[in-house]
């Protein structure tokens, strides 16, 4: 259970959000236009920008949770895989999602290397375990990407406009991928894609005038379009 | 193939560089207890040897830090001018004639250790104020206080007498022509520290590696473990600088050539960094002796010649990507 209590944000001196309060509900696909501040909704979450309000997460304040116990609960799948260390390895960059369950000092265990195993197998991307990161087109890099998030075993998996550098046939492919995730994780997609909305099936938000709001089920697309105005 | 003959031939350079030099030892000789020949074998060259190997070490393994730390191949605590402010720090003492030793430390490398450390807090100040693109604004913060720091160094100078003016000089030269045991044992210590410190760290490191998004989102706290981590590399190049002078573009040459020769995670690339890079500086320590001008070329001037190229030729090669 998220939910955002008093919730602001500014960027710049500007703000973006204002006082935001809402209850995400268990899958949710957020839209809204260019710089309307998703993904700085969903940042916070993750503790990765500043805000003001309260974040809950499970009832319990997400500034409250120590990094390791946030990022068990939720995941966070960027649009593009960018790494600066090029010669990292499938397996080995699966590996640093287990990075929260490890012991100081020590390896991986075997746990660890065998749910790697089992994702890359889940996403029929086995074969990628030994290529180089920087080696990947971007359809696998994307595979790699919720591979890499499944591997976190996180209840939670926020996407990040999944299928914004993808070609048709990856968007048909990761877009399966993710509807299939909805039955054993809670998901939210940050998206312009609004086939990839209908696909889904799933409760819509819409950021506008800083605000957010769910939109309702029956909204056509003609209606949704015209939000962006 | 190329590996092993590289790794032959460091090797092979590490056992000879002890009998090479101004005078040429016999083998058979330095087995000879008191002899010329033992006392300059056991007294100044193997403890040069081991100081220039530690020395690599350290250069090496905190250019491979700092470039996993901020992402950027150009980030070395040279080039971030680090070691600018210890050679400040220690310059400052000796114009102060502050030659003491204060708790089996010389004041001078106390000092230029200070001049190191305050270097990094001021960076880190400064680095706040930078935005989102921060990695290339950080290197011309440290550019920026490299020349700052240069020209307080010519105040120190103007101020100077000749004989503090020659000290000064020779240091900011960099020099690895040390005698006896006590530097060499400190540093070997300094540099223990520093390899296991980055050896225990290699999965916060690979962490770091990614991004410092990735890294947060993984459950790592970047600020606490970066920071320490440059504690550690800005003590052991502190407490290096304050005793050699500057030596510069080790820590940019060894861990880009150990990358090409192995390209895989910078996990995987800690050991072999270190070790180059040691074996990397006896080399050029011993061609400082074996060319023989006047006297002994200073190795900062050696690596800076071989750098400077080195530097601009990477400068092109990551823009042009």
């Amino acid at each position: 259970m998220i939910e955002f209590k008093n919730y602001s944000c500014s960027y710049d001196a500007k703000s973006v959000l204002e006082n935001i309060n809402f209850q995400i509900p268990s899958h949710l696909a957020l839209l809204g236009s260019n710089g309307s501040g998703k993904s700085t909704l969903m940042k916070s979450l993750c503790k990765l920008v500043k805000y003001r309000g309260k974040v809950y997460l499970d009832a319990k304040d997400v500034q409250e949770y120590d990094a390791k116990e946030l990022v068990q609960q939720i995941s966070y799948v960027p649009t593009k895989l960018e790494v600066y260390d090029e010669y990292i390895s499938v397996e080995e960059y699966l590996l640093l999602s287990r990075f929260a369950y490890k012991q100081r000092f020590v390896n991986y265990v075997k746990k660890d290397y065998d749910l790697v195993a089992l994702n890359l197998q889940l996403l029929n991307i086995a074969k990628l375990a030994k290529h180089k990161l920087s080696a990947l087109s971007s359809g696998e890099a994307s595979l790699v990407l919720i591979a890499a998030a499944l591997t976190a075993q996180s209840k939670t998996i926020i996407f990040d406009e999944p299928t914004a550098n993808l070609d048709p046939k990856n968007t048909k492919l990761i877009s399966q991928t993710i509807k299939e995730l909805k039955s054993t994780h809670n998901i939210i997609v940050i998206t312009h894609n609004l086939e990839l909305v209908t696909y889904l099936g799933i409760q819509t938000a819409f950021i506008q005038d800083k605000n957010l709001f769910l939109l309702d089920e029956r909204i056509t697309k003609d209606e949704l379009v015209a939000l962006y105005d | 193939m190329t590996k092993l003959l590289i790794w032959l031939s460091l090797s092979i350079i590490l056992l000879a560089s002890p009998f090479l030099g101004a005078v040429s030892l016999n083998f058979q000789e330095i087995f000879t207890q008191g002899s010329l020949h033992a006392q300059i074998f056991y007294d100044v060259r193997l403890p040069r040897v081991v100081f220039a190997f530690c020395a690599g070490v350290i250069l090496s393994l905190s250019g491979l830090l700092f470039q996993t730390l901020f992402r950027n191949a150009l980030m070395t605590p040279y080039t971030l001018g680090i070691s600018s402010g210890a050679v400040l720090g220690a310059g400052i003492a000796i114009k102060l004639e502050l030659l003491g030793v204060f708790f089996g430390l010389s004041i001078v490398s106390i000092f230029g250790f200070f001049g190191a450390i305050f270097t990094v807090f001021l960076l880190l100040y400064l680095a706040q104020f930078l935005k989102r693109a921060h990695n290339t604004s950080l290197l011309l913060l440290g550019i920026a206080l490299s020349l700052f720091y240069s020209s307080a160094l010519m105040i120190v100078f103007y101020l100077g007498s000749a004989i503090q003016n020659d000290m000064l000089l020779r240091f900011t030269m960099g020099s690895l022509s040390i005698i006896g045991w006590s530097h060499p044992l400190s540093l070997s210590i300094i540099t223990l520290i520093l390899f296991l410190t980055l050896y225990g760290f290699r999965y916060e490191l690979q962490l770091l590696g990614t991004s410092d998004d990735e890294a947060k989102l993984r459950g790592l706290d970047t600020k606490k473990t970066t920071l320490l981590l440059l504690l550690v590399s800005s003590f052991a190049i502190g407490a290096l600088v304050s005793i050699s002078g500057p030596i510069g573009f080790i820590g940019l040459i060894v861990p880009h050539i150990v990358a090409k020769l192995y390209p895989v995670s910078v996990k995987e690339r800690i050991g072999k960094t270190a070790l180059f890079g040691g074996a990397f500086l006896v080399l050029c320590d011993t061609l400082t002796r074996v060319i023989q001008t006047q006297s002994e070329l200073p190795i900062g001037i050696v690596t800076a010649l071989i750098g400077g190229p080195f530097f601009i030729y990477l400068i092109i090669s990551k823009s042009s990507r």
